[in-house]
């Protein structure tokens, strides 16, 4: 065991160097007045970067952003609640076959269906809108939605559904009362991974929105990136901080049961 | 209750179900559609497409740039997730499980924000980090890797498919590292307790113990991540846009500039998205019979 140590050790400090080391200039630019695509240490601090962010443009990104996630995030909620208690508390034909489909369906890539959603889009005058984005938005959110609501609904028996109708409780009543406050962190679980899906999304806004002040957070980094010229470094380093706060606290709130999820594929 | 419990059930799927069909199923078939057309975002073809049967599909067959890109996501499947991901995954697995290693917990931290923090963010940041005058070139200086043949240069310009390969492996590995994890766990101690007494070097107990118990993970991993990385558009967009030229043209960006920079062939494209979906399907479906066939 002795001599294994320090080549451990050794490949544990460059495993640590490749995955840190490309977040570093990030940081460092988000607070460099003099901010470059070079790689330079900062000669002193400022956050007058994050302070510009909440104006102008990159502000009208971020409520742009907030409102796709926010709205998609809720309706795949809603939608996923409803199909999601029908998949495990009936018995119906062709309820496998429902299954395997959304699971093909959370396989499949998005790159797929963005042209002809571009072009239906189009004649439906859906392209160009914050709604067309929330719709499809929604839709890429829902077979990982109802994966999640069917294994929680599934870990939550029957029988207190039932008592709550002997007692004179309708099924939706029933549903209300006891099945729906008992799956409440799965469905916290459901809304927060679909927000940070929308948040972070880049390919269906980039394909259905044309007018910049319509643009979320993703698509506005990757246009002003892509500016040649004189690009503000700094202020896009910071914009790229704020706009990973979400994701980063949402997954890591949730990085238990993603791994839980994962390993669930592992052992079968 | 006037509804039989099953139809009730059908009734509350129904507004889910409408959704995906409308925009997820029928978009589908209407790629296939557009494909056998000649519609154009511009042009006579964006204002009376016509049918024309297989003839995209055919100029397609014959279109060495679509090879090209084929080849681009080849390279980028097998070396990204095929290889990097697996070997490193795997390696970081087994190192995760040695519980008296220090700091193994900020690996697998480091490791895993990589993943999850926004596909745009990862891009631009490795933009910068992978230019001319990024850190990644003053690490090169500082390690001396020249003596093992690495040069400071531009490597978006002049590697950029190796650098977004190597991006992707940075990016995705924590999905098998967390797999793997997983299916070691589920290794029982005793297995490798009994070949210690009879003498299995380390060597030994992974050939013969780790790796034949963990192939079912393996092959959900290897089949998963490479529809995953089938399908990966976005950090290498960031990073070079598929330039320069075509060099690091994956299939996804391929699609994505033939339909919306010039010519704005969008049937043409549809044909490449519509065969895409045919190969994808394919994994799709070989995937779900690896796990209703389970693992006996």
């Amino acid at each position: 065991m002795g001599k294994e140590k320090p080549l451990m050790y050794f490949f544990m400090a460059l495993v640590a160097l490749f995955f840190l080391a490309p977040f570093v200039w990030l940081i460092l630019s988000s607070v460099n007045p003099q901010a470059d695509i070079r790689f330079k240490l900062p000669s002193s601090i400022t956050f007058d970067h994050y302070s510009k962010i909440l104006t102008g443009r990159t502000f009208a990104w971020i409520m742009n952003s907030s409102i796709i996630s926010l709205a998609s995030a809720t309706l795949a909620t809603l939608l996923s609640i409803l199909a999601s208690y029908s998949l495990t508390r009936y018995k119906f034909k062709g309820r496998g076959a429902l299954v395997d489909f959304f699971v093909m369906l959370r396989l499949m890539p998005v790159m797929v269906i963005m042209l002809p959603v571009m072009m239906i889009f189009a004649r439906m005058g859906l392209l160009d809108t914050l709604l067309g984005v929330i719709l499809l938005e929604t839709a890429l959110e829902l077979p990982f939605s109802v994966m999640i609501g069917s294994s929680y609904f599934e870990t939550i028996p029957t029988d207190f559904e039932e008592a709550a109708m002997i007692d004179g409780c309708n099924r939706f009543m029933a549903f209300l009362k006891v099945t729906l406050p008992l799956s409440l962190p799965g469905l916290v679980t459901i809304w927060l991974l679909a927000f940070v899906t929308a948040w972070g999304d880049f390919l269906v806004p980039l394909f259905l929105l044309r007018t910049p002040d319509k643009f979320p957070v993703s698509v506005g980094i990757y246009m002003v990136f892509g500016e040649h010229g004189r690009v503000n470094y700094g202020l896009l380093s910071a914009l790229s901080m704020i706009y990973s706060i979400p994701v980063l606290v949402v997954f890591l709130i949730m990085r238990k049961y993603l791994t839980r999820g994962i390993a669930g594929l592992a052992i079968r | 209750m006037r509804l039989r419990s099953g139809q009730l059930g059908i009734i509350i799927l129904t507004p889910t179900l409408l959704v995906m069909l409308a925009l997820v199923v029928f978009p589908t078939l209407w790629g296939v559609v557009m494909s056998m057309t000649n519609i154009s975002l511009v042009g006579r073809g964006a204002v009376h497409p016509r049918f024309v049967g297989l003839a995209n599909y055919v100029k397609l067959l014959r279109d060495s740039r679509f090879y090209h890109s084929l080849w681009v996501t080849m390279f980028f499947t097998i070396f990204s997730a095929l290889i990097g991901q697996v070997v490193l995954g795997l390696a970081l697995a087994l190192l995760l499980r040695k519980k008296d290693v220090k700091g193994r917990n900020v690996i697998a931290l480091a490791v895993f924000v990589s993943w999850v923090i926004p596909e745009v963010v990862a891009g631009y940041m490795w933009g910068s980090y992978a230019s001319r005058e990024g850190l990644l070139n003053l690490l090169i200086k500082a390690l001396r890797l020249d003596v093992i043949g690495l040069e400071p240069t531009n490597w978006l310009f002049y590697r950029p498919l190796e650098t977004i390969t190597i991006a992707n492996i940075w990016r995705g590995t924590a999905f098998s590292m967390i797999l793997f994890s997983a299916a070691l766990e589920s290794i029982p101690e005793f297995l490798y307790e009994a070949s210690s007494l009879d003498g299995a070097t380390s060597w030994d107990k992974f050939r013969y113990i780790t790796l034949p118990l963990l192939a079912p993970a393996i092959l959900t991993d290897l089949i998963l991540i490479t529809i995953w990385t089938f399908g990966v558009f976005t950090m290498p967009f960031i990073m070079t846009g598929g330039g320069p030229g075509n060099k690091s043209e994956l299939w996804t960006i391929y699609i994505y500039r033939q339909a919306l920079l010039p010519p704005y062939e969008i049937g043409y494209a549809a044909a490449a998205a519509t065969l895409m979906f045919l190969l994808t399907l394919l994994l799709i479906v070989a995937y779900m019979a690896v796990l209703k066939k389970g693992w006996g």
